[in-house]
């Protein structure tokens, strides 16, 4: 027979991948040789060619499944195993894997979600997936060096309203509609959880000392994070965080911020430009 | 491969008080696809930073048209593959700037168009590519059962100056067919192969592969006294055939790495 390499991995592929088994794959596969699968796949007494292609799909299906329900243990939780399989089964056929690291598989999954009918019923489920998700990129982002109580302490004061801060890579600020952490806090302290309220609001994901941590922001902190993020000078930073305050609480209030993301890890200090 | 955090943590500390080797699920060294540049710069950097004895992955593919089936699936066994695949590990060589490994894996389908056994088709490769070998005992074991060949006549056949690493592992057994699911003692049948392959092979480093069900530590270190039992055995008798292929790969086997 001698069929092209090509053209025998994308068959198998495409059998493997069929979203309602080997044999559906079969019926609508239309450059299948003449000998059927038969001709391509040896069978024997045990199996036929059809279930040892049958093995893998279901390896395929079944491994996938269980690193994303380790990814998403909250949406999976919310939405109980039959749904959660019907969901991941329209997943894969929409976002198949392409990275060569499975810890990518579930990256569009609330993408995936926002359009998705579970929607009409779970509300919040595609916020849920997102923060879920969130903490993984948070988890395996890059390193960088946490600006420390003493290094602060160590920049003269009169240099500290142009000093350029940037939050660490392993920081993220999710934008969500509803209370999702509630959920994701019930699931992971093996709670009951219930349906969070909805809210506009901000949640800050991060990354401490190899530990992923998570918590809602008030607009003031969020948008004070954001500008840093973008490059913004912390004096300009500290604009924002009076905002809010009476004028003789705004040193009290920016200390607070600042002690709380110094310990949290979240600040790295972006290095001055050498003159030339 | 990931930028940063806990794994790379982890790994740097390891690798402070240990040597280690590096072992690769992606590379689909098989498939049609383009080889997967990012990937290969990624695994050269880290390769750079944390220098293994070795970097080793599957004689499989794992996916096509962009598309990641993650699982190592078979090739067909013939000379046209033989030069598709030797090419590519050349490659891929000449990017990593060293030789590497490649492991056989379990299969549970086999093609129809192959001209050649699994054995002579490694072997062919190893030589093409001028790469080593890992030789996975379970896994000849596993596609032994699963397709009718003898699992002693493919250890036989392999050339000994190639071998640079094992792998040991449990599998489930399904009736019709064996699974290789890391997820089970070794069976004593393994072990006899194993015994088998050292007497051939010399002791070289032995990975015992245990990721699911996992045991408590002392199940595992029995495995590992056991493996190491049997390879001091054999080395006792003079069988170290390893000094030759440690001398064929010095940078890919260094002798102060045998140990289970």
């Amino acid at each position: 027979m001698n069929l092209p390499l090509k053209h025998i991995q994308s068959l198998l592929h495409r059998l493997i991948t069929a979203p309602s088994g080997v044999a559906e794959g079969l019926a609508v596969e239309r450059s299948l040789p003449s000998g059927g699968l038969e001709s391509v796949i040896r069978g024997d007494d045990r199996l036929s060619p059809e279930e040892r292609v049958g093995i893998y799909a279901n390896m395929y299906f079944y491994r996938l499944l269980e690193i994303l329900q380790e990814d998403f243990r909250a949406t999976a939780a919310v939405l109980a195993e039959t749904r959660f399989h019907n969901l991941i089964t329209g997943y894969l056929i929409e976002y198949p894997p392409t990275e060569p690291s499975v810890i990518w598989a579930g990256r569009y999954l609330s993408d995936f979600l926002r359009d998705h009918p579970l929607r009409n019923e779970y509300p919040f489920v595609a916020d849920l997936a997102a923060l879920e998700r969130a903490t993984i990129d948070v988890f395996c982002a890059a390193d960088a060096p946490a600006l420390d109580a003493a290094a602060m302490s160590a920049i003269p004061a009169e240099r500290w309203a142009s000093l350029k801060m940037r939050t660490v890579p392993a920081a993220a600020i999710l934008r969500a509609e509803w209370k999702v952490a509630d959920v994701l806090r019930a699931v992971e302290e093996k709670r009951d959880w219930v349906v969070p309220t909805r809210s506009r609001l901000r949640i800050l994901v991060w990354r401490h000392n190899s530990l992923v941590s998570y918590r809602e922001l008030d607009d003031g902190e969020a948008d004070a994070l954001e500008m840093l993020r973008r490059g913004a000078t912390f004096g300009k930073v500290c604009e924002v965080l009076a905002r809010d305050v009476p004028e003789e609480r705004a040193p009290q209030e920016i200390n607070r911020r600042l002690a709380q993301w110094i310990g949290d890890g979240i600040l790295t200090l972006v290095p001055p430009k050498r003159r030339k | 491969m990931v930028e940063g955090g806990r794994a790379l943590e982890v790994l740097a500390a390891v690798r402070d008080r240990h040597p280690i080797v590096m072992h690769g699920v992606s590379l689909s060294i098989g498939s049609t696809d383009a080889l997967n540049r990012n990937y290969l710069r990624e695994l050269r950097a880290l390769a750079r930073r944390f220098e293994p004895a070795w970097i080793s992955d599957h004689l499989c593919w794992t996916g096509v048209g962009g598309h990641n089936l993650h699982d190592l699936l078979p090739l067909p066994y013939t000379e046209e593959v033989v030069r598709h695949v030797s090419a590519r590990i050349r490659r891929v060589q000449d990017i990593l700037e060293r030789h590497i490994l490649i492991e056989n894996v379990s299969s549970y389908m086999s093609f129809r168009d192959s001209t050649l056994s699994e054995w002579e088709f490694l072997r062919a490769v190893a030589e093409e590519a001028d790469c080593g070998i890992l030789l996975d005992i379970n896994n000849i074991f596993v596609s032994a059962f699963n397709h009718r060949f003898s699992a002693q006549e493919y250890i036989d056949a392999i050339p000994v100056e190639r071998v640079v690493q094992y792998h040991l592992a449990g599998h489930s057994d399904h009736g019709t067919h064996l699974l290789d699911t890391h997820d089970h003692p070794i069976r004593d049948e393994v072990w006899s192969l194993y015994e088998h392959a050292v007497r051939r092979f010399g002791a070289v480093s032995t990975l015992i592969e245990w990721d699911d069900n996992i045991p408590e530590f002392r199940v595992l270190a029995e495995a590992a006294e056991r493996a190491r039992q049997i390879y001091v055995g054999i080395a006792r008798d003079g069988a170290d055939h390893h000094e030759s292929s440690a001398q064929a790969h010095p940078e890919s086997a260094p002798s102060a790495h045998h140990r289970a």
